[in-house]
């Protein structure tokens, strides 16, 4: 009798295979499959309706596809940079600080531990062009006399869902550039000074390049974690008034999950997943250029 | 936990010295009643009465999933995805009850003609889809009365001014083109506005759906081909794009859903709110709203061809079509939509959908001239309440056509290129369905 012996590695790594094929391909198979169909959820058999690559042309030629898509990569673009910005600069000084750094470091994670949904319902309190904090503070301080409707014009209400989305992730950047802080060699740092480089000086030429490795990890990570930033939006404006802030996450929410149309849906995200591949890629690229160049790669 | 529940149900039972429906004690013995059912605050204290049901007829019920109607609605949707319906009794709701066809049994069989009777005609029709009742309605029942502040209508300076503005006197609008131009004369923008709507998703289109019926228009024909591209609907689009140009509306009211408008009027900066029964207690609460004391509450206007706007749904219970205990889930869904279970809900403020119960719920409140107001204001305009059209593609017409009111009201189309744009789009949706 002949008894098949696999060989360990594959025993072993066995229980990591079955985990990874249920949760990840066998969804992701089926996804792609459905894309392919006129799949409504309320109608569970129209699985088996295949009507080839209707959805993708649909969602190639569809406007609102195109703008949403388009609004979704300046917003990844303009709240990565932000929170990038705004992380550096609160690392930076929260390095700094002598006494009560660790106070200071635990506050500051303060912003992710609430639930986006929490956070869209606040914001959109606070901008509320009627009853809002922000028009209130502003009309009462005399600096004008209208109601600004934050949510309801395109730009402000793009700069209205930045502002929620910054300030619940810069934590997350903040956090990971001073892990990168406190792993800096400090002789060259100390070098520097003594050679009479500015703080300036000091800072782009010597410990920036050290922390780039760390802030290519944040921004790819993060440009992942924006992707899904459905919460706050959705709660906000819901992708309008009239398509004005329409995000790829809003509209393929709706379309799947509203209208039950979930054979274009996936075929909208499908084609969306192009877009995180590319980021992805690009920050990996340029993650392993930082390494290098520092003398980490191999 | 389930001892204290029961036995303060009973209590209350007993407080109101009614027997319940006949229940045959033990009748479903040792049968367990899987159940999905509305969550959140004002639905729950229903709930209490369960454990009484359980000991009338001896069966267990199994609360399996208790999330917000969103989330119920998108459970139930992937259940009917993957085929498995392994419950018996679930939450419903006037308006989503068209998207699940094939889900619910038809409950005429299952229960007693005189407990049909018992509610109001108009919800009953609203229950019924393709000649099968689908659900019993409870307590829950929603249509929107116009909320006012009644200082404005007592200053003889507005009055004098209003009259020689416009021509009529100054009093409480019965039509919507009176609530237009009181809300033109009343605003002060950014203090105060003369009344507000919502601006999004599925509040908008059903605010245009109720004015085009009462300016004698069709949202839908009878072969569900879009009939809102017709005068009636442009002339109830125009009624929101006029306010919003006027400036008579917040410019943050396309981004308006029922929370934002009622913390709008609790504000006290909105002189007229179209709004639902639910507020009631809100706007006149002195810790909650400052409009507090001021508040009257009108039946809801009429629009041009002499009808009253009345878009109103209300949540109830049904029994699934795959359910191995049909007869024990109708008698759960019976017992918790008879008048007892009626008289405890509404006296949190919900409004009722037996006839007797709204009788009882009005001589209740004679002592309390402003719950008084509110139920008559809610009794008339629900004499004459509607649902939505009873399609599945409801909802996402809602969302094709939503945007394209939204873009009329912001000035990014007129009312003509809007109409069209979603008549178009409903007429796409439509065919590629197989309606037509």
């Amino acid at each position: 009798m002949y008894r098949m012996r696999l060989p360990p590695w594959l025993v072993l790594l066995m229980p990591a295979f079955v985990i990874l094929l249920a949760v990840v391909t066998i969804p992701l198979v089926l996804s792609l499959y459905s894309s392919f169909t006129a799949f409504q959820l309320t109608r569970p058999e129209t699985i088996t309706r295949w009507i080839g690559t209707f959805n993708y042309e649909k969602a190639i030629g569809d406007a609102n596809f195109w703008s949403a898509f388009g609004r979704t990569v300046l917003l990844l673009t303009v709240a990565l940079n932000l929170e990038m910005l705004l992380g550096l600069g609160l690392a930076l000084m929260v390095a700094k600080v002598t006494r009560g750094q660790r106070l200071l470091r635990t506050m500051m994670m303060f912003p992710m531990m609430f639930s986006p949904i929490l956070v869209g319902f606040q914001f959109k309190f606070i901008f509320n062009d009627n009853v809002g904090l922000l028009n209130n503070a502003l009309q009462s301080l005399g600096l004008t006399d209208v109601a600004i409707p934050w949510l309801v014009d395109g730009n402000l209400a793009f700069i209205a869902i930045v502002t929620a989305e910054v300030w619940t992730s810069t934590s997350v950047f903040a956090i990971l550039i001073l892990a990168g802080l406190f792993a800096i060699p400090q002789d060259p740092v100390e070098a520097a000074r003594v050679d009479g480089c500015t703080p300036w000086q000091t800072f782009r030429y010597v410990t920036l390049p050290f922390l780039m490795p760390f802030i290519y990890i944040a921004m790819a990570i993060r440009s992942l974690d924006v992707a899904r930033a459905y919460d706050i939006v959705q709660v906000m404006t819901a992708g309008g008034p009239a398509r004005r802030t329409e995000l790829l996450w809003t509209l393929i929410g709706r379309t799947g999950y509203v209208d039950a149309r979930m054979g274009y849906a996936n075929a909208m995200g499908y084609v969306a997943i192009l877009l995180s591949i590319v980021f992805t890629v690009h920050f990996f690229r340029k993650l392993t250029t930082a390494r290098t160049s520092l003398g980490m790669g191999d | 936990m389930k001892t204290f529940t029961a036995s303060s149900a009973l209590a209350l039972l007993a407080g109101l010295g009614l027997a319940s429906a006949a229940l045959a004690d033990g009748e479903f013995a040792g049968i367990t009643i899987d159940a999905k059912l509305i969550g959140g605050q004002q639905y729950e204290a229903l709930y209490a009465r369960i454990a009484e049901w359980e000991a009338k007829t001896g069966a267990k019920v199994n609360i399996v999933s208790q999330k917000n109607h969103f989330e119920l609605d998108k459970e139930f949707k992937a259940d009917i995805a993957s085929g498995s319906i392994t419950w018996c009794v679930g939450s419903n709701h006037s308006s989503f009850a068209s998207q699940y066809p094939a889900l619910y049994t038809d409950l005429t069989p299952l229960l007693p003609a005189e407990t049909v009777a018992g509610f109001v005609g108009a919800n009953i029709a609203a229950a019924t889809l393709d000649g099968k009742l689908v659900m019993l309605p409870r307590a829950q029942f929603d249509v929107s009365a116009l909320y006012y502040q009644k200082s404005l209508y007592a200053d003889p300076a507005k009055a004098e001014a209003f009259k020689a503005e416009y021509g009529y006197d100054l009093a409480v609008p019965e039509t919507w083109d009176q609530v237009r131009d009181q809300a033109v004369f009343f605003s002060d923008p950014p203090n105060f506005y003369g009344t507000q709507y919502a601006g999004k998703e599925e509040g908008i289109t059903g605010r245009f759906y109720e004015l085009v019926v009462a300016n004698g228009g069709v949202m839908f024909n009878d072969d569900f081909s879009p009939g809102f591209n017709s005068d009636a609907g442009k002339q109830s689009l125009q009624w929101f794009v006029d306010l919003y140009k006027a400036g008579a509306v917040p410019p943050g009211t396309t981004n308006y859903l029922w929370d934002d408008l009622g913390n709008g009027f609790a504000s006290g900066t909105i002189a007229l709110n179209l709004d639902w029964p639910g507020w009631s207690g809100f706007f006149n609460d002195p810790a909650a709203s400052k409009a507090t004391g001021n508040v009257g509450v009108a039946p809801a206007p009429k629009g041009s061809a002499g009808v009253r706007t009345g878009w109103s749904g209300f949540h109830g219970f049904s029994v699934t079509e795959a359910c191995a205990n049909k007869e024990a889930a109708a008698s759960l869904v019976d017992f918790l939509t008879n008048e007892d279970s009626q008289k405890l809900e509404s006296a949190a403020g919900p409004l009722p959908t037996r006839t007797a119960v709204w009788d009882y719920v009005i001589a209740q409140a004679a002592s309390d001239p402003y719950k008084a107001e509110v139920l008559a204001a809610f009794q008339e305009t629900a004499k004459t309440a509607f649902p939505v059209p009873k399609t599945p593609y409801w909802i996402e017409a809602s969302n094709l056509i939503y945007p394209e009111l939204q873009a009329a009201i912001l000035g990014d189309k007129t009312v003509d290129e809007a109409l069209q744009s979603a008549s178009d789009a409903v007429d796409g949706l439509m065919r590629e369905n197989g309606v037509y």
